[in-house]
């Protein structure tokens, strides 16, 4: 068992090097001296503690679409669709957080408005279980799919309804009242970072010490069994999507009411598949997702500082990612490797004595 | 009304053509029990490697050559951590399409620096068949198209017929019913499996060439746009076989051409535009709830191996 | 003196976690049939994968004709005139019998008329009766046998060896079986023929290769040797079959369960149960024989509730269950073993602990003031039940993956004796156990009744439904082709019945 964590850690860290450095030979072919890049990355996003909180501030929303990925993935469910169901959280933060402008005190509408942004995409995504369940739907065409309509709502809203009074960009008003609270004086960090630790450690107790999470599990691992000891399996399917979609739109909460205070278009378009890289290296471990995303936070924090300082394309980010996603792939296919050959090696030597 | 449904059919089968090359490709790696779930990475490279082929060589032919080769050497990276390394078929798609995404725009940041002026290619024109161009209708419609889209009703054909009437084809079916029994009668399931995930990156790789160097002559990083996914599901919706892919790459087609028709037009008026942009994916919605699955290949997803 | 066909020297083979072969020898003859003996995971199907291709030996060496023979895949194998019909056969399910035999033997594009001529005259040759047109999902196990066959004759293989062949078929295939072997090796081929059933390897063989424990426990000629010497090499120690079972249950004993008429009929398809009737009394074993997929799995899963019948009903002591779903079923005291434990019984990824509380996940037993799962009271039960069923298991974090068949089983017993209060239904509860894993299962059975719960026992090994059942019903294509009280007993009728015909006694009597 000792051996076996140890393994997990060696390896992924390695394997975490390895991407970066296949991202830094790509680094050459710019002219660029690739250590001095990654020397740079790492010391500009410890330069000051502004910088150091935004590492944070861009891992909140990650926390959740990896953690919506996570839920679905341990019922060997697909849920692709969390970047749809973000856009429907950030519609629902955003629209009920400038309705309710003024109405309410801040800290109960902006528990109002969590609650229903919950619900919003809880909603959108528990439908994509319901259409499993009822139809025997494809859920990872489904949601992958859904993601696109999401899409085209919300631009739809953004120059109708949501428009700013200007009338002049497709993006809304900025929200006054219902802000999240800052926690780190001099920075952007919000409260809603602890709110998605926090949620990360629910979605662990649920999912290991709750007969709900052990009913996820068992449908996930053998569907059969599961069914033949009186789980129902299809009521299962929609309590997970609706997790995982409310998962997933409450980093549009965060984001909106914590972050952005205001949606625009292709407001963060990528954070639904890297939700789904951090949930694979965190092997769908609610709190292995909470150090990765904080990694990942980091390469976009370096990533954009390098933009701004070096001129190292924005492109740089998704290609460290996509690297170290592949190479952790890679690298779970040579643990178990060296595990199985290790085993018959001890084997082999105990025959042969 | 005639003119307008005849154009919007001829673009029906121009807009269709990548997406039937897709889901083809699709259909023959699936066959085999492997979800070339990285297609829209593929589509991507494709639609990479034929502009900066085309544009570089200055002729469309290299920048096909170039589309197919990208889509290979992508659909390789898939084959290899699916196949060999027994790998989750949706997330090693995941990753590479991540992957293939931060490549492209790095790349091509590489090799064109930040450009002053847009870097474009003409793309491929349409070439009426004498004589047969001619007929009413049809003529417009099916034999006044690009090359791209002559080479897919070819390759449609000669994919199924392939795939059920050679020995070829009944090696690519078995290893996705039932994996032992090609294993048993002594063809490596793997290298079955892996070679026709390369073919599919090829055709992919193609067909992604096609929104650059075949319909727009220019590239953007989101050119694809989600029509990788959408010859996904075609070959989902098409119950894994060309003829289905073929129907159903026609009908998405038809839904593309509709919607481009109809933000020109007067169309937008009636429905906002968004909601014609995502009547595909509405589309796949309502198919993937309504039409029933058959032909499922046993063991699609399941990699294979036995203990050495 | 001549050089044996194929002589496998010395082969060793390690998996990961188990030695499957150990410094295994064997000849084989052309014109002989060897029989391969030994009980489950003796290493028998390893040997012969080797032989085969499928897997690459450690050490050791293959011999054909006194030369080295390099067999690195099934190609190679096939190339020398070997044939393997596995025990899970190799088929496509889909494909039809010519697509399936020609797979990787033809090239380019397939003459269809021509395949399905030579396949169909293959067939006639050996009065196999095969339509080379049928979907293989269409045909019975015993044709798609014959399919298996079928290929290996269409190869032209020299060397044919078959993995458990009468596992899936009737006393009268299996003996129909026997002849083609013979005539086989009669005309100059080579059969190896794996088996953990005595009777056919005193039946079928020339030589006998007993192993046990990866390794070659006994090379004997069939003149000179008997079952008992087999039984000793193959098991080590002497057999000591199970008694006590088959006694009479009092007519005035309470009926525990009560299927009237219970039909399974799914829309356009023929029906998997037809008007199943019968009655299970209190402390009473119901056995139920017959040939695998004569609608065994589906009666079991109507009982528990897998399956909802679509005609006849179900009583539980008196209650009607027939609307009940599975989890109130478990309530009422239903316990189920099913035949295939890895797919229907336990999660193989999940700890002995975890797979403990399967049956009963909201019982406050787990859980601290009833709202969170407890790790200390799961773990304690688990334990409890390790200890009780005497299951080898590091403990009850561990993965029940890594444990041996009969330790799984075990975990199940231990599972469903709690949970089935009144009644258990067994479904091959003894499918793939060695012999002591048999004998305790067959004990707790036993032991079970006596305690005054009902047993729905399904078992094609007919030994098995002899030695414990009380009344035995005999199915065929869903139906029931009759019911024998214990002192009716007799291997012939039974036989009879099995392969589908009526008994006429037995239709006599009900007249």
């Amino acid at each position: 068992m000792k051996t076996k964590t140890i393994d997990f850690l060696l390896f992924n860290i390695g394997a975490i090097f390895v991407g970066l450095a296949a991202a830094g030979i790509m680094l050459t072919f710019l002219g660029e001296n690739p250590i001095r890049v990654y020397s740079l990355l790492f010391t500009s996003v410890v330069r000051d503690r502004f910088t150091v909180a935004n590492i944070f501030v861009r891992a909140t929303p990650l926390i959740f679409t990896a953690l919506a990925f996570a839920v679905t993935f341990k019922a060997k469910l697909f849920n692709i669709g969390a970047q749809g169901q973000f856009f429907i959280g950030c519609l629902v933060a955003v629209g009920f957080s400038l309705y309710l402008e003024g109405f309410l005190v801040p800290g109960v509408g902006l528990v109002i408005v969590f609650f229903l942004t919950l619900l919003g995409g809880g909603i959108y995504g528990g439908l994509i279980g319901y259409a499993k369940a009822r139809f025997n739907a494809n859920e990872f065409l489904v949601s992958m799919m859904s993601t696109y309509v999401a899409l085209g709502v919300s631009d739809y809203l953004l120059r109708t309804l949501l428009m700013e009074a200007r009338g002049e960009y497709p993006q809304t008003d900025t929200i006054q009242f219902y802000r999240l609270p800052i926690f780190v004086g001099g920075t952007r960090l919000h409260i809603g970072f602890i709110i998605a630790v926090v949620i990360a450690i629910l979605v662990w107790v649920m999912m290991y010490k709750t007969t709900l999470g052990y009913r996820i599990r068992t449908v996930g691992q053998n569907r059969e069994a599961a069914h033949l000891a009186g789980i129902n399996t299809k009521r299962i399917f929609v309590i997970v999507f609706f997790i995982s979609g409310a998962l997933a739109s409450l980093a549009g909460f965060t984001e909106v009411n914590g972050a952005s205070y205001m949606l625009m278009r292709g407001f963060n378009s990528t954070i639904g598949a890297m939700g789904i890289g951090i949930a694979v290296l965190a092997n769908a471990n609610p709190i292995s997702i909470i150090f990765v995303a904080v990694l990942f936070g980091t390469l976009i924090e370096g990533g954009m500082i390098l933009m701004q300082v070096a001129g190292i394309p924005h492109s740089i980010i998704p290609l460290m990612q996509g690297f170290v996603m592949v190479s952790v792939l890679i690298s779970y296919y040579v643990r178990t490797r060296v595990a199985t050959l290790r085993e018959k090696h001890r084997l082999q030597k105990a025959v042969g004595i | 009304m005639i003119e307008f449904f005849t154009i919007l059919c001829a673009n029906a089968f121009r807009m269709g053509t990548p997406l039937v090359l897709g889901a083809v490709g699709e259909v023959y790696s699936e066959r085999t029990g492997v979800m070339m779930t990285a297609i829209e990475g593929v589509f991507l490279a494709g639609a990479f490697g034929g502009l900066v082929g085309a544009f570089l060589t200055q002729s469309l032919a290299m920048g096909f050559l170039i589309a197919i080769l990208s889509g290979v050497i992508v659909a390789s990276a898939h084959g290899w951590i699916c196949v060999y390394l027994k790998q989750n078929q949706v997330v090693t798609g995941t990753a590479i399409a991540i992957l293939v995404a931060g490549l492209c725009a790095f790349l091509f940041r590489v090799i064109f620096g930040v450009p002053l002026m847009p870097i474009t290619v003409t793309p491929l024109r349409e070439l009426p068949i004498p004589l047969l161009s001619s007929i009413p209708f049809f003529g417009r419609v099916l034999f006044s198209q690009n090359l791209l889209t002559y080479f897919m009703f070819v390759f449609v054909p000669l994919a199924y017929f392939v795939l059920y009437r050679t020995s070829l084809g009944l090696v690519i079916r078995s290893a996705g019913e039932n994996p032992e029994a090609v294993e048993v009668a002594g063809i490596k399931v793997n290298r079955v499996r892996f070679f026709t995930v390369l073919f599919a990156g090829g055709v992919s790789g193609l067909a992604g060439a096609f929104y650059s160097i075949g319909f727009l002559g220019m590239y953007t990083d989101t050119i694809i746009g989600g029509r990788g996914w959408i010859a996904f599901a075609i070959c989902f919706l098409g119950n894994w076989n060309p003829k289905g892919a073929f129907i159903g790459g026609i009908v998405f087609g038809f839904a593309e051409a509709f919607a481009i028709s109809m933000q020109v037009g007067a169309g937008s008026a009636i429905f906002p535009n968004e909601l014609l942009i995502a009547l595909p994916y509405i589309l796949t919605i309502v198919l993937a709830i309504t039409r029933k699955a058959y032909n499922v290949p046993a063991k699609l997803g399941v990699s294979y191996g036995i203990e050495k | 003196m001549e050089n044996p066909y194929v002589e496998l020297l010395h082969v060793s083979k390690y998996f990961a976690k188990v030695i499957a072969n150990h410094d295994v020898s064997i000849k084989i003859e052309r014109g002989k049939v060897v029989a391969l003996l030994g009980e489950n995971g003796a290493g028998k199907s390893t040997i012969m994968k080797i032989l085969y291709g499928l897997y690459r030996a450690d050490e050791g060496k293959i011999l054909m004709d006194g030369k080295e023979a390099q067999i690195t895949s099934p190609r190679e194998a096939i190339a020398l005139g070997i044939s393997m019909i596995q025990q899970h056969f190799s088929l496509v399910p889909v494909h039809t019998v010519t697509e399936n035999i020609i797979l990787g033997n033809v090239r380019g594009v397939i003459d269809r008329a021509a395949s399905e001529a030579s396949i169909r005259a293959l067939s006639d040759k050996y009065a196999f009766g095969i339509d080379p047109n049928a979907t293989v999902a269409s045909l019975s196990v015993g044709e798609q046998q014959k399919v298996e066959i079928l290929k290996a004759l269409y190869l032209d293989s020299k060397l044919l060896i078959m993995d458990e062949p009468t596992a899936v078929l009737t006393p009268k295939e299996s003996s129909m079986l026997m002849q083609f072997i013979r005539d086989f090796a009669a005309a100059g081929g080579a059969v190896v023929f794996i088996t953990h059933k005595l009777k056919e390897v005193m039946e079928v063989a020339d030589s006998v290769v007993v192993m046990r424990g990866g390794k070659v426990a006994g090379t004997l000629q069939k003149e000179g040797t008997n079952e008992q010497e087999l039984a000793g090499l193959m098991i080590g120690k002497d057999l000591i079959p199970t008694t006590g079972g088959g006694r009479s249950v009092p007519d005035d004993a309470p009926v525990c369960l009560e299927l009237n008429g219970v039909t399974l009929q799914n829309k356009g398809e023929v029906s998997s149960l037809e008007g199943i009737t019968f009655q299970i009394r209190q402390g009473e074993v119901f056995g139920v024989a017959g040939v695998s997929g004569n609608g065994q799995l589906e009666l079991c899963e109507v009982v528990c509730g897998a399956t909802r019948p679509t005609g006849g009903s179900l009583t539980l002591n008196g209650e009607d269950i027939t609307g009940a779903g599975i989890n109130e079923r478990i309530q009422k005291g239903i316990g189920y073993v099913p035949s295939d434990r890895q797919r229907d019984a336990l999660v193989m990824d999940m700890t002995l602990a975890e797979n403990m509380m399967l049956k009963s996940i909201d019982d406050p037993k787990w859980k601290i003031n009833g709202l969170l799962l407890s790790e200390r009271k799961i773990d304690r039960l688990t334990q409890q039940a390790i200890e009780d069923y005497n299951v080898k298991a590091p403990g009850p974090r561990a993965v029940i993956q890594g444990l041996s068949g009969g330790n799984q089983q075990k975990m199940v017993l231990a599972r469903e004796l709690i949970s089935g209060e009144r009644l258990i239904v067994f479904d091959q509860p003894t499918r793939g156990l060695d012999l002591g894993a048999i004998d305790l299962v067959h004990k707790t059975i036993l032991a079970q009744r006596d305690a005054g719960k009902s047993i729905l026992l399904v078992s094609t090994e007919l030994t098995e439904i002899f030695a414990l059942s009380d009344r035995v019903a005999v199915m065929y294509k869903g139906k029931i082709q009759g019911i024998l009280e214990r002192d009716k007993l007799d291997i012939n009728r039974i036989g009879l019945l099995m392969a589908g015909y009526h008994d006429e006694e037995e239709e006599a009597a009900s007249v």
